[in-house]
């Protein structure tokens, strides 16, 4: 099964005017331009914008010298760094053995019934988006699943829809956090 | 060849003894004693990557064995080596059939059928009875570049296309995405592939997962026809395998075996893609005759009379010197060493040139200089082994590609250090520990040429007396050096003293040295000076340091140096011995009216010489022009009698490259309609004027050239090249005196100069003829610095007009970091952009103004 997939950069969001300054600043702050920095570099990068935009890796690029196939591809092997504006709140949903058996297909089902986003996606009013992870090391509290900075354990699949309700656009805080019972 | 020498160690590969330089890995010493291994991801030219696992070996060392995979683990003394036993190829095989299970097998209509790794090493393995059941992918193929088609189902990740983009290109196109089961290689985000597109992505790939789409046919590629022989493009001369099936020429592909050819497999956009020109419904495929500003079909024997009845009139009336010839840089050398008979022998006029020598004579008095100085120059096979490579204001990825290559090669296995001075930011991504890059204001190449001698000597970087000593005229040459001061050339060149003093340091110590000079130096007004300038420098390190250095001249086209070994040039009968010489300018000739009769032999001066109104008028004057060619250029259509000639992929007969070794080129097809190649126009033609040639076959023409020239003798090719030598090696060097750079003229109101070379796909007037090479090279770019640009309002797409006080012309614009502030960089290879009008026969940089077209 395609997990974690990353969608290809959606051209608007790359023609989207966005400030360069943090990512010259990042750049200024390397001892060198050796390509080992690469890595952090987009995880400062991506810390700024919670996405690595098109403009901000040709800065990195040419300061770090890696051309657009080596950075891309240094991108899509880790499923952490994104090159797409991610929702609000980023659904790690825990697809290991316990938490499939206790119903995450079914959660991930009732994800999409309801926001039409499968593993990868963001929803349109880009409040959520859905990831899988092999494994969050909670099968205590399977099936479980993090929102944002949230952890959600024991979560009734028919419930789903529920927990999901708590997270709004347009909530100054998140929610406060609910410790998984274990 | 390499300062640093290798130990041998003996080894035995299935219980013959065999003896290889230390560091070799074991999967190579195999290959180099005839042993196969099976193996998919291993290339000699790159550094060894271990993806495939299938090239597992038994080795023994002090008793004690030890399975091994051969492409990474390098032999030791005493090692004995075991292959194919019955425990590798139960390990290989496992490999091997978990690659099957998921390919096409869709050998049928694959470009690698027959001739497929992955076939061979099935077979080697046996591996006939897969236990699993495949599973054939089937996405679609990904074609979204003019050139290389992407099937990816095909693909084993060996790596081997990331690899060779990587270490022997410098681009890094491609790369891996992803991860896991969904790892594949392509681009960035899928996006269209734009690259140098030398294809040697599509040499490398062990599966024809990346495929030629120039080619006319698919699959069965073991039936192609092969046949061995050197590209018609740059001077570099690469040995490529013309392949056809049913008597066309299907494609072009380079062969990795070896000690075949000087190019070791690799190839570049030009050579690869090129072959557009050889089946080409432009061509011209009867010789015509001009009636009255219209052309009339006319069969051979008249065209020919005509010609020989007008040369025996013109001989008659007007004397044997009005009557000249120019030969052409893409002519063999036995055509060549045939045409200067022609005119010497049979009709007694020495007026036969050829463009490069018309402009530069002082090329070849350069080459000759060299060899007088002790620098007769390793063959160019050995750049690759180099200590230090001096890149001389050459733009090596457009220039001479594959040159790049094999500097590439040696960056990662010598540890060869890249020297580059240019007056441009040139492209040149290696893999180099020291890699200086002299930058230098456009037109100082001088300056820099000539500091970086004083600085050996100011700072004794070379044993000043020994070279004091073996240098008569010593003294005085540093003299002429005393302008040269750190500040002073800081101030002309705009580099920092500490760049030129680092590059000295690393030219100067004990090496095997290599010096590339580009054809630029011949723009600057300067190029005699430059060249002296450089030999000076090799000259003192080969006295006054250890190790060797080699130096080339600059040479643009496939046999820019063979035809001037053959003598045609006023200067030099074949093999450069001396012709008396009082002919002056060919073109003013014409036009004064002191010649009657001109025949210029596959070239086009209208578009290529740096005179195009003079010639324009020379060929208007000139009572009679013949002209021989493949298409219908400029030039031909100013011509009394046109004759079709035959692409290089018709003809036999021989090119030498720039570094002066002698290479095969043989004919593939049948010539196109009724072209012929210029050897049998030239034989036909001495029969017609009554005086036939008395050696009229390849091998006895290249027979009688190598008795008229003793520097050829022995040196025709089987199917292996060699480097012709100077006759003489009693060196008497002898400093040529440094000039002053009399400075750029700088006109004012013309606050740009111009540099013009040739386009990384495209080269002479052939090319553009070239289907593939159009698509990937479409139109005629101008480059301009962004911070200009941003002065003068203009930005990338927009049309500007470029004027120097000789001409203007209109050309599209990009901004790009590469050209310094200052500069105008236009490529010289459209009709549609006429750069050489911007000169018209001035000499020295071009000054042009610039200013945004309307509309």
């Amino acid at each position: 099964m395609e997990t974690n997939e990353i969608p290809i950069a959606d051209p608007e969001t790359e023609e989207e005017e966005i400030d360069i300054a943090p990512v010259e600043e990042i750049i200024k702050n390397l001892p060198d331009n050796s390509r080992g920095h690469l890595i952090p570099t987009l995880q400062k990068v991506q810390d700024v914008y919670r996405y690595l935009p098109a403009p901000a890796m040709e800065l990195v690029m040419d300061f770090l010298n890696v051309t657009q196939a080596q950075i891309y591809g240094i991108i899509s092997f880790y499923p952490q760094l994104r090159i797409t504006e991610p929702g609000k709140y980023i659904i790690k949903l825990c697809y290991g053995t316990a938490c499939f058996v206790k119903g995450a297909p079914i959660i991930g089902d009732k994800i999409h019934d309801r926001y039409h986003i499968r593993p990868g996606e963001t929803d349109a009013s880009k409040l959520f988006t859905l990831q899988t992870a092999s494994c969050l090391g909670n099968c205590g509290a399977a099936p479980m699943a993090l929102i944002g900075d949230d952890t959600h354990g024991n979560i009734d699949p028919e419930q789903t829809l529920d927990v999901l309700g708590e997270y709004k656009k347009d909530d100054a805080e998140a929610p406060a956090t609910e410790e998984a019972t274990v | 060849m390499s300062t640093v020498t290798k130990k041998a160690c003996n080894i035995k590969i299935n219980g013959k003894a065999a003896s290889v330089p230390e560091g070799t890995v074991i999967l190579e010493a195999c290959k180099q004693n005839d042993v196969p291994v099976s193996n998919l991801c291993y290339n000699r030219k790159l550094v060894p990557f271990a993806a495939c696992r299938t090239c597992m070996i038994e080795t023994v060392v002090d008793g004690k064995k030890e399975l091994v995979y051969s492409c990474t683990q390098p032999v030791a003394e005493g090692m004995e080596i075991r292959t194919g036993t019955e425990e590798t190829d139960r390990y290989n095989k496992a490999c091997l059939e978990m690659l099957l299970v998921e390919h096409p097998l869709d050998c049928p209509i694959c470009d690698k059928s027959g001739v497929c790794p992955l076939q061979d090493n099935t077979d080697m393995l046996q591996m006939f009875d897969g236990r699993f059941e495949i599973q054939r992918r089937n996405e679609p193929s990904i074609k979204t570049n003019p050139i290389i088609e992407f099937y990816l189902n095909r693909c084993i990740m060996c790596g081997l296309c990331v690899r060779a983009c990587d270490e022997i290109q410098g681009v890094q196109a491609l790369d891996f995405h992803k991860r896991g089961m969904s790892v594949k290689i392509g681009t960035a985000n899928d996006e269209p592939l734009d690259c140098e597109f030398c294809g040697q992505c599509i040499t490398v790939c062990p599966t024809g997962a990346l495929m030629d789409m120039t080619s006319s046919a698919r699959g069965l590629a073991a039936l192609f026809t092969e046949t061995h022989t050197t590209c018609n493009y740059c001077s570099w001369g690469c040995t490529i395998k013309l392949e056809s099936k049913k008597g066309q020429v299907v494609r072009i592909e380079a062969d990795e075996n070896y000690d075949v050819g000087i190019n070791e497999g690799n190839l570049c956009a030009k050579g690869r893609l090129g072959h557009g020109i050889i089946h080409n419904d432009q061509r011209i495929e009867s010789p015509l005759m001009n009636v009255g500003g219209s052309y009339k079909e006319v069969t051979w024997e008249e065209a020919l009379q005509a010609i020989a009845d007008r040369m025996q009139t013109t001989v008659n009336r007007s004397g044997p010197d009005s009557l000249a010839g120019i030969s052409s840089e893409k002519l063999t050398n036995e055509e060549s060493y045939l045409f200067q008979k022609l005119f010497r022998s049979l009709l007694g006029s020495n007026q036969v040139t050829n463009l490069a020598n018309a402009r530069a004579p002082y090329l070849n008095a350069f080459m000759l200089n060299c060899f007088e100085n002790g620098i007769v120059s390793q063959p160019i096979t050995k750049l690759q082994e180099a200590d230090v490579a001096l890149v001389f204001n050459s733009d090596l990825p457009s220039e001479y590609p594959v040159g790049g290559n094999s500097i590439r090669f040696g960056t990662v296995f010598s540890e060869t250090d890249l020297l580059i001075a240019n007056p441009r930011k040139v492209v040149f991504d290696s893999r180099a520990k020291i890699d200086v890059r002299m930058t230098y204001k456009h037109g100082s190449d001088l300056a820099v040429a000539s500091r970086l001698a004083r600085i050996m000597i100011d700072n004794n970087l070379v044993d000043v007396g020994k070279a004091k000593s073996a240098i008569p005229n010593y003294n005085d040459w540093v003299q002429s050096l005393a302008p040269y001061t750190a500040q002073a050339v800081e101030q002309s060149t705009g580099i920092s003293d500490d760049v030129l003093t680092r590059a000295a340091e690393r030219f100067a110590r004990d090496a095997d040295r290599f010096v590339i000079v580009g054809n630029d130096i011949l723009d600057t007004n300067e190029g005699e000076e430059i060249l002296n300038a450089l030999l000076n420098l090799c000259t003192l390190v080969q006295h006054g340091s250890t190790g060797s250095v080699s130096i080339y001249p600059p040479r643009e086209h496939c046999n820019s140096q063979g035809v001037n070994d053959m003598g045609c040039t006023p200067e030099f009968l074949p093999g450069y011995q001396p012709a008396k010489d009082s002919s002056g300018d060919l073109f003013q000739n014409c036009v004064d009216g002191t010649l009657k009769f001109l025949y210029i032999a596959g070239e086009d001066p209208i578009q290529s010489y740096y005179k195009p109104q003079v010639v324009k008028e020379a060929l208007r004057t000139v009572p009679f022009l013949v002209v021989s060619d493949i298409f219908m250029t400029d030039t031909a259509r100013m011509a009394d009698l046109i004759l079709p000639s035959s692409t290089f992929a018709e003809k036999d007969g021989t090119y030498t490259n720039m570094s002066r070794h002698v290479q095969r080129v043989a004919a593939a097809v049948i010539p196109q309609g009724l072209s012929k190649p210029d050897f049998d126009i030239l034989i036909e033609l001495a029969e017609a004027l009554g005086k036939p040639f008395e050696n009229t076959d390849i091998a006895s023409v290249q027979q009688e050239i190598g008795s008229v020239a003793p520097i050829y003798k022995g040196v025709f090719p089987g199917d292996k090249s060699v480097q012709w030598k100077p006759a003489s090696t009693n060196a008497n060097p002898q400093f040529r005196i440094n000039g002053t750079s009399t400075g750029q003229n700088g006109a004012s109101g013309y606050p740009f100069t111009l540099q013009t070379n040739n386009h990384m796909f495209h080269i002479g007037s052939y090319s553009q003829y070239a289907k593939a090479l159009v698509d990937i090279g479409p139109e005629c770019i101008a480059e301009l610095h962004p911070d200009d640009a941003k002065e003068l309002k203009i930005s990338t797409g927009d049309n500007i007009v470029v004027e120097s006080p000789e001409g203007k012309v209109e050309v599209k614009v990009k901004t790009s970091r590469v050209t310094s502030r200052g500069m105008l960089y236009i490529p010289k290879n459209w009709t549609t952009v006429p750069v050489n009008a911007l000169r018209n026969g001035e000499e020295g940089l071009i000054n042009v103004k610039i200013s945004k077209a309307s509309g």
